[in-house]
């Protein structure tokens, strides 16, 4: 069915996508701080699956109930990783 | 019933009783699977109390089973972890979710927003054949060398996490499958369930139109989906530690067994929302009906189910009070805790402000839902016990708990389940059941229920643990023992008053009165179909034109509107 | 009894948001997923906090492999929505190659992940060789059960097009589409964790 909807570049998201990938790799072998190579490998994990999801997956041109099943599960695994952390992460 | 004619002709037994498409024949099964699985968790329940009251002496009727289970009727103490935990893991899941939600919620929710039948049918049958197949998973395990799980329904490691602590291996095993498997079946019917509510509906039907019962179990199906991912993982990592020889949870190997504690009961505790709203959701749909009165509150109670669907994900650890975990954590879920006793506290206000002043009848379904908000107060009001962190150092883990947990547990799971079938059975089977055995089958069960729980509140007072299997073999325990004897012979009368139950369903089911389509003369859609609906349920497809609750409307001279008559002049006569 | 217009083809087609049923009930069962990979993920990063000698047992791990299977995954992810686009515009044949090359790099990521795993075990490193490897094998055990799963619903729906059984239901190309990017976003996370965060 036809729907109204922006249809983005996909092939440029793919670029987008592979350039980040190369980025995030990249990032390991520079001499930089650990905690830098960290933020920014996982920024990029960020943005490309943002790029993914907002794009191959439409959520950019879907409703706010479609939205809130993809963010609201986010919020919740968050809860239980501030939980875990005092008791799993420092022993 | 008349031929079974579906759509392309006449369909065979099979289509039509067993792969079924149609949601009431799925929740029949559900049905009928759940109060099957209910008489092997009474039959646990009975050997346990005996076993409690005295020790080591024969059950009677059980010297058939075999060494090393039994020994010439005795229980040994292995079993005894068996029963307690087989007794707990049946009841929850094998007999409160598919009743609460697979039949009721399977049966009600098309008919209640006027579909056809739910949004994704041929997954329907799958779900229900997928909980078929855990229940077959769960009841081989019985069988198997080792016998079944016996590490508690909340399967905590190092003792479950190896065979060799607990004695039974492919018992345990085969839990965590059955547990996977339905999980996965619960996991396909929340799909259908949300997506049916939310889309469709008939016309007119908003959502604050809708019966709570309805918001109740898309709440319910919302929860468990959200809460029980993180479980599955630490399943499956409690299968690898078992058979694979990883340590996830093996502290010798690296492993944390308080992983496994958090894991399960960010689960666990939404899972009891989850048993308890849709029992909430019957008695809520009951309620107005004989009191011939609006539900109090009705968007109240539907902010207060989310407020409680939010805080259930955010109260798991006090569960854990005392389990070694980081003492900072105590505090934060004592508070929250507390805190999701208050729209509970509203929904219970707005439950007896409804009674208020109505013109209250009492027949069977009315008396049982009377008996949920009574059973059901008590257990909520000892949870509060429990959730305070200071107190829960004396009561954690004593018969204190044991009993809290059975006042809200089995006032969803019996109580509402039984007011339900008792309320519903004219539209699911087109008969009436027997009012004077209903009328019989309450008082039994109210009376017992209670005789058997409120000495268990005094015994964990009184420093009886739970899950030991000879309390005479502690001195302190002794002089409480007396309460250990009452509460068993209590639970004994309380199996035998499901006896005119058992009679009634099954006499009514052949034999009741035929029902008319509406006989308690409600509004809500479902009893605008015939009884029972047909395939499709209903002639043409309903319009709605007001809230399910218009009794005693004053501009109508019946005490009842139906949501789907058109709208009525306001110039009163 | 007249019952034909309601009975008609069986399933509802009504939908009172607007979202279409199908696709809702999809999101739905993601949402769940989400919090399943979340959790997992979540007590994988507060273990491997909690633990000492990861970083020397993640040394072992291929990066080039690993990038390579990344490359190979998210190409997939652009061969399927391809496969959605050639579907709205009403192109059959490039729906059809479109999503037989996603069947064909999501087999191929799996094939990766096999000799992967074959080589890290042959070098001494199973499942049970400590927590880093625990956790490892099972993240990409679950991840690679769920490619497994999203390949096998993407050629059956090749084939149901191939075989023209696909009919009005091609909106079905979507809805796969849906799982196997959820699926290829759980790889994005699961690459940096397991083979870069170091």
């Amino acid at each position: 069915m036809a729907r109204e909807r922006v249809h983005p570049n996909y092939v440029a998201i793919w670029f987008w996508l592979v350039g980040l990938l190369i980025v995030s790799v990249g990032v390991t072998y520079l001499p930089i701080p650990t905690r830098i190579t960290l933020f920014l490998i996982f920024a990029t994990a960020v943005v490309k699956a943002g790029l993914v999801a907002l794009n191959y997956m439409h959520l950019k041109s879907e409703r706010l109930l479609i939205y809130a099943m993809a963010i609201v599960p986010v919020a919740i695994f968050f809860v239980l990783w501030v939980v875990l952390y005092p008791d799993i992460a420092i022993r | 019933m008349s031929a079974r004619v579906g759509v392309e002709g006449p369909v065979s037994f099979w289509r039509t009783y067993v792969f079924s498409t149609d949601h009431k024949t799925i929740a029949k099964q559900y049905l009928a699977i759940g109060l099957s699985w209910a008489i092997v968790g009474g039959l646990l329940a009975y050997l346990m109390r005996w076993q409690l009251a005295y020790p080591e002496t024969p059950v009677p009727g059980f010297g058939w089973v075999p060494e090393p289970h039994m020994v010439t009727g005795i229980i040994p103490p292995e079993f005894y972890n068996m029963l307690v935990t087989m007794h707990g893991t049946i009841m929850v899941f094998f007999v409160a979710m598919p009743i609460l939600l697979g039949a009721f919620g399977n049966f009600l929710i098309p008919l209640m927003i006027g579909a056809q039948d739910m949004a994704f049918p041929r997954l329907n049958m799958l779900s229900v054949w997928t909980f078929a197949l855990s229940s077959l998973v769960l009841l081989i395990s019985f069988f198997v060398p080792g016998g079944a799980a016996a590490a508690g329904w909340t399967g905590y490691p190092p003792l479950s996490a190896k065979a060799i602590y607990t004695g039974v291996d492919w018992g345990l095993n085969l839990w965590i499958l059955a547990l996977a498997l339905e999980f996965a079946s619960f996991l396909m019917g929340g799909i259908n369930f949300l997506t049916t509510t939310v889309n469709l509906r008939a016309p007119g039907l908003s959502m604050f139109r809708l019966p709570l019962l309805v918001w109740m179990q898309i709440t319910a199906a919302v929860l468990f989906m959200l809460s029980v991912g993180p479980l599955i993982a630490g399943a499956v990592m409690l299968l690898l530690d078992r058979v694979a020889g990883t340590s996830f949870y093996l502290p010798e190997g690296g492993g944390d067994p308080l992983l496994w504690q958090h894991l399960f009961w960010f689960f666990g505790h939404p899972e009891v929302y989850v048993i308890l709203l849709p029992g909430l959701g019957i008695i809520l749909e009951i309620l107005p009906v004989f009191s011939r009165k609006p539900i109090f509150g009705y968007r109240p109670f539907i902010y207060s189910t989310i407020a409680v669907g939010i805080l259930s994900f955010i109260v798991w650890a006090h569960h854990q009070f005392l389990s070694g975990m980081d003492p900072r954590l105590a505090m934060p879920f004592s508070i929250t805790t507390i805190l999701i006793s208050v729209p509970f506290a509203l929904m219970v206000f707005a439950m007896i402000a409804t009674l208020w002043r109505g013109s209250i009848r009492f027949p069977t379904p009315m008396l049982f839902t009377l008996g949920t908000l009574a059973v059901f107060l008590i257990g909520g009001l000892t949870g509060i016990f429990n959730g305070s962190a200071p107190v829960d150092i004396y009561i954690h883990d004593t018969y204190f708990v044991v009993s809290h947990f059975h006042y809200t547990l089995v006032a969803v799971t019996f109580f509402a389940s039984f007011a339900g079938l008792y309320f519903w059975f004219p539209k699911m089977f087109g008969r009436m059941m027997n009012e004077t055995l209903g009328k019989i089958h309450f008082w039994l069960t109210f009376l017992f229920f209670n005789a058997v729980f409120i000495p268990m509140f005094l015994l964990g007072a009184g420093g009886m643990m739970r899950r030991i299997a000879n309390p005479m073999q502690y001195d302190f325990l002794q002089p409480l023992q007396p309460m250990n004897v009452f509460a068993t012979i209590a639970s004994i009368l309380l199996l035998l008053g499901q006896i005119p139950f058992v009679i009634n369903f099954f006499w009514s089911l052949f034999a009741g009165k035929v029902a008319e389509r509406n006989p308690w003369q409600a509004n809500t859609l479902e009893w605008t179909a015939p009884s029972p609906p047909p395939h499709g349920n209903f002639e043409t497809v309903p319009v709605v034109y007001r809230g399910p609750y218009e009794y005693s409307h004053p501009s109508v001279t019946e005490d009842w509107l139906p949501q789907d008559r058109p709208a009525v002049p306001t110039a009163v006569s | 009894m007249a019952k034909t217009h309601i009975m008609a083809a069986g399933v509802e087609t009504r939908t009172a948001t607007g979202i279409p049923t199908g696709k809702m009930g999809v999101w739905w069962f993601l949402a769940s997923e989400i919090v399943l990979f979340g959790g997992l993920i979540g007590v994988y990063i507060m273990s491997r906090l909690g633990s000492t000698g990861w970083p020397e047992m993640a040394a072992h791990l291929s990066v080039p492999i690993g990038t390579l299977n990344t490359f190979v995954l998210l190409t997939s992810s652009l061969t399927m929505v391809l496969a959605f686009a050639a579907v709205e515009k009403g192109d059959q044949k490039g729906m059809r190659t479109w999503l037989l090359w996603t069947v064909l790099l999501g087999l191929t990521f799996l094939v990766i992940k096999a000799f992967e795993w074959g080589s890290e075990i042959g070098a001494g490193f199973p499942l049970t060789a400590g927590g880093f490897w625990s956790f490892y094998y099972t993240m990409t055990g679950l991840h690679a059960l769920h490619v497994l799963g999203g390949v096998v619903v993407n050629s059956i729906l090749f084939l149901s097009a191939l075989m023209g059984l696909l009919g009005r239901n091609e909106h079905r190309v979507e809805l796969a589409g849906l799982y196997w990017h959820f699926v290829d976003v759980v790889w994005i996370f699961l690459f940096p964790l397991l083979y870069l965060s170091w």
